[in-house]
């Protein structure tokens, strides 16, 4: 028998989704929201870790994989946009500080 | 040791698989292409060709995907919603990207891209696939939603998007998880199986709420909305006018089947009618109420469509086989009568302009008669006037609602339509009883091409887009059996 | 109790101060770098957590994807972006008592939820040989995804696809 029984797990992963789910709402920083979000898949994928062994099961690992492939693309995606807005907000200001002049 | 190579029945797939195929044909002759507009008809080819594909597997019994995916006339219907969609997108967007200056040939790809995930979300029988649609479809939209490079507002809806729609994603998953954790599968008929065999687990109810949580988000109900607004208004309007019908019809087409297949014969199908019910009054109440102060025409068509995907979800609450078939044939007369709302609208924007306000359409009767009975069009089938599509697309919602003993929810739909009168016929004034306004320069020492509002120059791909839309609501409306019986023989595989 | 429970509980609770440790720094740290290396943390316990379930193989693809990948990525971002760096990032959401209500709400019907379900049996399978699990299981994830997961596998390769072109038009530096 392991020592650790499946609920422990879940409730863990329970607390460590909620803790992402409240750096979303709580934080304005697009960063951290991104970075909770990510926190929040972690989660699920304990989760989905957790009652695949608990099943024996393999479609929960599979599931698993498939998430982290997800998790890697928005990752990419949201710094990409992010660089964009950071870019185009620096643009800007240069913009207002010129329209000051004129 | 030996790999055993599975038997794959591609058949199943075909439609998306030939939007995919056409995506990276795109993105190919996108190296050797220098008149891009070139690559949005190519794409319009592929959407065309998988059109077709659709309807030719229609009659013929459905098959399967290795129990991943299906091909039943569900998803083949949800595929002509969807290639509609895109179909009228890419012709308004071959004009509207020349004219902002925004034409690249990664778009159409996107938008192909975007479009398969639907398809995808639609077929799919198997929650990791539900997923991956959904992901494909939301990526996909958010890089579209942030495509113009040059306005902060682009970017700063594609965040919004972004973070709000992976949030969403994660409860979507985490549903998925609790779901497979009290079932022990994935796959939507298994779970359906386990469930009507009298089982029942907290843990599935709770996977289930949060499932619909995620999925509210993507069809923009209460209290998953705040984000539609500032996103339909920031992204490129030919992107917000495929956004707005592509991925709430996805979303609605992946929750009908996971409601019906997986948890419609349960201890639980009364409780996510009523959760649907109860969403639905809602959605359509605060979506109708939000749209009426607004003046900007493209943030007034997004609170708009909040109040539609309260309509829709009425269907959904009814529970029932009529209900499926009034949100197919309420997303197809969507398809037409919103994006070519969106069409008139794009065809109205200035250059350098990204959005339209009520004034912009004063007295367009004057300067553009078509435009002006195109958009009067969109806006009475919008509201359900009874001779055009949208009449018949509430009509079907609300009869389900009514036979499934909601007759109050067919009610306060009703009194909905009533109230979005005044925003959408507000707009009609504006076109017909108003003089062209006064130009007044927002910016010191714009540029003088921009000088009058009359000058609307309808380019032929836009104009198409609109026309097509245009006789389509009106056809569609004046003769709905054709439509209506197409839907009765498309059932839920 | 045997010597191997007890350990695996006390790493238990080693990985769990990692994990959720991690996690509240990420939310409650005001230096956005800080956060990221909780971020770091936080993605190591759940390394561990894998180990312990017998997912051996994807105790590595985690720490691989999301710490060699993700996290060293939003890493690069904020020291790229010298704004970020230096910004203190105290203000929190006008509604944080809204948000934190319903944060709380949802972790109590989970927390019952989860807490409740019966679990009977601990699965006799994976617990009967833990070393031969993990060998076996790297290779059977691999013929899942080329066999009755084949769709998923390759969709998802055009979901890596949609992201790359999306990367790229979004970060390219402007035209002229």
């Amino acid at each position: 028998m392991t020592a650790v029984p499946t609920s422990w797990f879940l409730l863990l992963s329970a607390i460590l989704f909620v803790i992402g789910a409240g750096g979303v709402l709580l934080r304005r920083n697009v960063l951290i929201m991104l970075m909770s979000v990510e926190m929040m898949m972690n989660a699920v994928n304990l989760t989905f870790i957790a009652l695949s062994r608990h099943l024996s099961s393999l479609t929960g690992q599979i599931f698993v994989f498939m998430v982290m492939a997800v998790a890697a693309v928005e990752v990419a995606v949201g710094l990409a946009i992010l660089i964009e807005l950071n870019r185009l907000r620096a643009t800007t200001d240069v913009d207002d500080v010129s329209s000051l002049k004129g | 040791m030996p790999i055993e190579i599975p038997t794959l029945n591609f058949i199943a797939l075909a439609p998306p698989l030939i939007v995919i195929g056409t995506a990276l044909l795109v993105l190919l002759f996108d190296l050797a292409v220098t008149d891009k507009r070139v690559l949005g008809y190519l794409g319009l080819v592929g959407v065309v060709i998988a059109a077709g594909v659709s309807i030719a597997m229609g009659p013929r019994p459905a098959t399967t995907f290795q129990a991943m995916a299906i091909s039943d006339g569900y998803a083949l219907f949800f595929n002509l919603v969807f290639l509609a969609t895109a179909g009228l997108s890419i012709l308004i967007a071959i004009d509207y990207l020349e004219r902002h200056d925004l034409q690249r040939g990664e778009y159409y790809a996107l938008l192909l891209f975007s479009a398969s995930g639907m398809m995808l979300m639609a077929a799919a029988t198997d929650l990791i696939v539900v997923f991956l649609g959904l992901e494909i479809m939301s990526v996909a939209l958010y890089i579209l939603a942030g495509f113009n490079w040059r306005q902060l507002a682009s970017a700063e809806a594609a965040m919004k998007y972004f973070i709000l729609g992976a949030f969403a994603s994660a409860f979507f998953l985490y549903g998925a998880a609790l779901t497979y954790g009290a079932t022990g599968t994935t796959n939507l008929n298994q779970i359906g199986l386990w469930l009507s065999g009298g089982n029942s687990d907290p843990m599935a109810l709770v996977g289930l709420g949060l499932l619909l949580a995620g999925f509210a988000f993507k069809v923009a109900a209460v209290p998953f909305q705040w984000w539609t607004p500032d996103v339909y208004q920031g992204a490129p309007t030919s992107v917000t006018a495929f956004m707005s019908v592509g991925a709430k019809g996805a979303g609605f087409a992946a929750l009908i089947r996971v409601l019906r297949s997986g948890f419609g014969d349960s201890a639980y199908s009364a409780d996510w009618a009523l959760a649907a019910a109860v969403l639905a009054v809602l959605t359509m109440t605060f979506g109708n109420l939000a749209a009426l102060p607004q003046k900007d025409v493209k943030r007034m068509l997004g609170y708009s469509s909040i109040a539609h995907a309260g309509y829709i979800l009425v269907g959904v609450a009814a529970a029932s086989e009529s209900g499926v078939r009034g949100v197919l044939f309420y997303l197809l007369a969507y398809a037409f009568m919103n994006v070519g709302a969106f069409a008139v609208a794009s065809a109205l924007e200035r250059r350098g302009e990204f959005s339209t306000t009520q004034r912009d359409y004063a007295g367009l009767s004057q300067r553009e008669p078509l435009l002006a009975v195109a958009m009067t069009v969109f806006m009475l089938s919008l509201t359900g006037m009874p001779p055009l599509v949208g009449f018949w697309g509430k009509l079907f919602v609300f009869r389900a609602a009514v036979e499934a003993g909601m007759s109050w929810l067919a009610i306060v739909g009703v009194i909905n339509s009533a109230v979005s009168a005044f925003y959408y016929l507000g707009v009609v004034v504006q076109m017909y009883m108003r003089a062209p306004a006064e130009y007044s320069p927002r910016l010191v020492g714009e540029e003088s091409d921009a000088k009058k509002p009359a000058a609307v120059n309808l380019e032929v791909a836009i104009g198409t887009a609109v026309l097509l839309a245009m006789l389509l609501t009106v056809v569609l409306g004046l003769w709905p059996g054709p439509v209506a019986s197409l839907v009765t023989m498309m059932p839920l595989g | 109790m045997p010597v191997d429970q007890i350990v695996k509980t006390v790493v238990f609770v080693i990985f769990t101060v990692m994990t959720l440790g991690g996690g509240l720094g990420v939310v409650v740290s005001p230096r956005i770098f800080h956060s990221a290396l909780f971020l770091v943390l936080s993605f190591a316990g759940v390394v561990g957590y894998y180990v312990l379930l017998d997912a051996g193989f994807l105790a590595a693809v985690q720490l691989l994807i999301y710490i060699g990948a993700i996290a060293i990525l939003i890493l690069f971002a904020i020291m790229l972006s010298r704004g970020l760096m230096a910004e203190r990032q105290s203000q929190s959401n006008q509604q944080w008592w809204i948000a934190a209500l319903v944060a709380l709400l949802i972790f109590v019907v989970l927390a019952a939820v989860l807490w409740r379900v019966d679990w009977p049996v601990a699965s006799q399978q994976a617990l009967a040989s833990p070393s031969n699990a993990i060998s076996q299981e790297g290779s059977q994830l691999g013929r899942d995804l080329l066999g009755p997961y084949v769709i998923p596998f390759e969709v998802a390769s055009v979901l890596l696809l949609v992201a790359l072109i999306g990367a790229v038009i979004l970060a390219r530096e402007t035209e002229s």
